[in-house]
């Protein structure tokens, strides 16, 4: 556990179940703040950069399978 | 990059592998921040009566009735096929949590502004 990041551990979640869970989680957190993602799925080195591009928040760094995502502006 | 996204969805229990892949989809898509529509048409309408779906579950997804409920509270919208609906003489009192039932011209519309739409 990091200070001042939130995280999450998604284990085998993946595709729609991921990402609608992503989304849910993020909503409700401070804009600028950090995300930490554990996702297993073989899909999310794909998934995870097109969904960030899709919906705007930043991917800050990528190591499979760990993903660190700040939360976008509202 | 088009903000709206279609799945067509024509199967039910005589095909629950594509009925569950479906909603997966779709909850990709909402969970992306679209505006996403399921068309249920020809045996997919049969998932739009409440208790159809709670008996399908298939290995290595969440419960159908589960992803279903997920993509209704996340604001996903369902039409139903009328004709189709009509046809099986099913029950509109009993419909599943945000799904309505359309003609085809609520789908065309939907799909007219350059919503992509993939099916199964």
């Amino acid at each position: 556990m990091v200070e001042g990041v939130v995280e999450w551990d998604a284990g085998e979640l993946g595709c729609g179940e991921l990402v609608l869970e992503l989304r849910s989680r993020l909503a409700p957190m401070n804009p600028g703040e950090l995300f930490r993602l554990v996702a297993l799925d073989p899909g999310a080195p794909a998934d995870i950069p097109a969904w960030c591009r899709m919906t705007g928040h930043t991917l800050v760094s990528t190591q499979h399978p760990v993903y660190l995502i700040q939360r976008k502006e509202d | 990059m088009a903000n709206k996204f279609c799945v067509s969805l024509t199967h039910g229990k005589d095909n629950t592998d594509k009925a569950t892949v479906g909603f997966v989809v779709a909850n990709a898509a909402v969970g992306s921040g679209k505006e996403t529509l399921v068309f249920l048409s020809v045996e997919g309408v049969r998932l739009a009566q409440k208790g159809f779906a709670d008996n399908i579950h298939e290995e290595g997804f969440a419960p159908l009735r589960e992803l279903m409920e997920n993509f209704a509270k996340a604001g996903g919208i369902i039409y139903v096929c009328s004709p189709c609906f009509k046809k099986r003489k099913l029950d509109e009192n009993n419909l599943v949590a945000g799904a309505s039932i359309v003609g085809g011209a609520k789908l065309v519309e939907f799909l007219s502004d350059g919503s992509p739409c993939v099916s199964y």
